[in-house]
């Protein structure tokens, strides 16, 4: 019986739903309205590596509901408004407001333990890949799912991320990945908020959203018949890594 | 004759566990100092965070041994507020993640064009920001030790000894000037042991936790107006 459940554990899999508490971002949230689209693949994201001998265990490690969590907390502190595009009706309703939408996908998933390495560190590597579009680039299919072509992306562009935590006494590999999977989430944060205004095409994106703002708001005071200048509402940072580079990256 | 060696084993046995318990314990510590602009009447009523260093790719400094020297100053001299780290590092997301914290004082001026950042760090009215860096580690281990299990009956026999090492260097950032005021730094190691005769007795060297004295007890002199 005991060799039997010996046997067992050597053959099971090891399962993490990554869990988390994560915090506000302490930023000026941008004047901008974000669409946010989290496609399936994305929302219910999953990892399922197989065992590769005898000794090792399977894993299944979940991110997708920690990812949402995630992004939902940064993207409210980074967008003046985020609005959630989970059908066509909010699309058609929203379609003026809405000054892009951002698509999140993950890339890539890679995971090492120490059985793996010998090192004693639980490691965790995530490529996204985030794809902005237009709100006219959101098309609904026969089936009544969104969809939208690639080619009318305003920008895409790679983020990624990494979270590492060491062994220590009485820490299961279970709770270790999902201390690594939580570390490399809140990389994957940092990484978007300080280069999210560097990207070319969304600098791009950010100096014409400026330029409406800034147009809308000269018209109103000239009709207003109040000839006062206009500051800038929106700017764009241009330098990665550099928190004053930009109103609020 | 096999009585002889059993005894024999045994009486080796445990002279060695009374040499364990003899060297157990012992630790090796060396501290460095080197700081200026002391603040002679202490910091009043400003704060102090201790923040571990984490983007190295082969460790990280650990969360419990920022918490240990932060206890360590505040129960020396409880007028000097120690910041959470953990509420410190969420307060401030995402500007002291591994990968965006600052690794010169000069670049905190950066930071703080950021208003929401500005006006946190004037609420939490920060005077000093000290950065830890280093770890502990285990090393060479020498022995063996057998357990065995049978119906009523379990134990071990066997001696097992380990090396354990810690490494720190504190930095200390005056936060007002946005200068390096000193460093400290803390090396420490020892031996452990785990004797076993049917119950496997260890001898832990409490290397972290003298690590974490003696870094304490230089940051709380430097600190401190009553020390």
């Amino acid at each position: 019986m005991l060799c039997f459940t010996l046997l067992a554990a050597g053959c099971s899999t090891k399962q993490v739903v990554v869990e988390g508490n994560f915090p506000k971002p302490l930023l000026d949230p941008l004047p901008i309205t974000l669409g946010v689209i989290y496609p399936s693949a994305f929302a219910e994201h999953e990892f399922f590596d197989e065992a590769k001998g005898r000794a090792e265990s399977d894993w299944l490690v979940k991110t997708g509901e920690a990812q949402v969590e995630f992004w939902d907390i940064l993207f409210d502190g980074m967008f003046d408004e985020v609005v959630h595009i989970r059908d066509w009706e909010t699309v058609q309703r929203r379609a003026a407001e809405i000054d892009g939408v951002l698509i999140p996908a993950i890339g890539d998933l890679q995971y090492t333990i120490p059985t793996h390495t010998n090192v004693k560190i639980y490691e965790i590597w995530m490529r996204y890949e985030f794809r902005l579009v237009d709100i006219a680039a959101i098309h609904q299919q026969e089936d009544g799912a969104l969809s939208f072509n690639p080619d009318e992306r305003l920008a895409a562009w790679p983020i990624t991320a990494y979270g590492k935590t060491p062994t220590a006494f009485l820490q299961t590999d279970e709770e270790a990945v999902n201390l690594a999977a939580v570390v490399a989430l809140r990389d994957a944060g940092a990484h978007f908020v300080t280069s999210f205004g560097a990207t070319p095409d969304v600098a791009v994106w950010l100096d014409g959203i400026a330029r409406r703002q800034q147009d809308a708001a000269r018209s109103s005071n000239e009709q207003a018949g109040d000839p006062q200048p206009v500051v800038d509402s929106v700017e764009a940072s241009p330098t990665e890594g550099e928190p004053d580079s930009g109103e609020a990256l | 004759m096999s009585g002889q060696r059993i005894d024999r084993q045994t009486a080796r046995l445990a002279g060695l566990i009374l040499l364990a318990v003899l060297l157990g314990g012992c630790v090796n510590a060396t501290v460095d100092e080197m700081t200026y602009n002391e603040p002679v009447a202490g910091i009043g009523e400003s704060s102090v965070v201790i923040l571990g260093r984490r983007h190295k790719p082969d460790y990280d400094t650990e969360f419990d041994f920022i918490e240990c020297i932060g206890d360590h100053i505040h129960s020396g001299d409880p007028s000097i507020e120690v910041i959470n780290e953990i509420a410190f590092i969420n307060q401030f997301y995402p500007w002291f993640e591994p990968r965006t914290a600052p690794l010169q004082p000069q670049t905190i001026d950066r930071l703080l064009q950021l208003p929401p950042v500005a006006a946190r760090f004037d609420e939490m009215k920060l005077e000093y920001m000290i950065w830890i860096d280093g770890n502990t580690e285990n090393t060479e281990s020498t022995g063996s030790m057998s357990c065995g299990i049978g119906p009523g009956v379990a134990g071990c026999f066997g001696f097992g000894t380990w090396g354990t090492e810690s490494e720190y260097e504190a930095t200390i950032w005056d936060f007002t000037d946005k200068v390096e005021v000193g460093r400290v730094s803390a090396q420490t190691s020892g031996q452990n042991y785990m004797p076993a005769v049917v119950v496997p007795i260890p001898i832990i060297a409490p290397v972290q936790g003298t690590a974490c004295d003696s870094l304490g007890d230089q940051l709380l002199e430097y600190l401190s107006a009553f020390h």
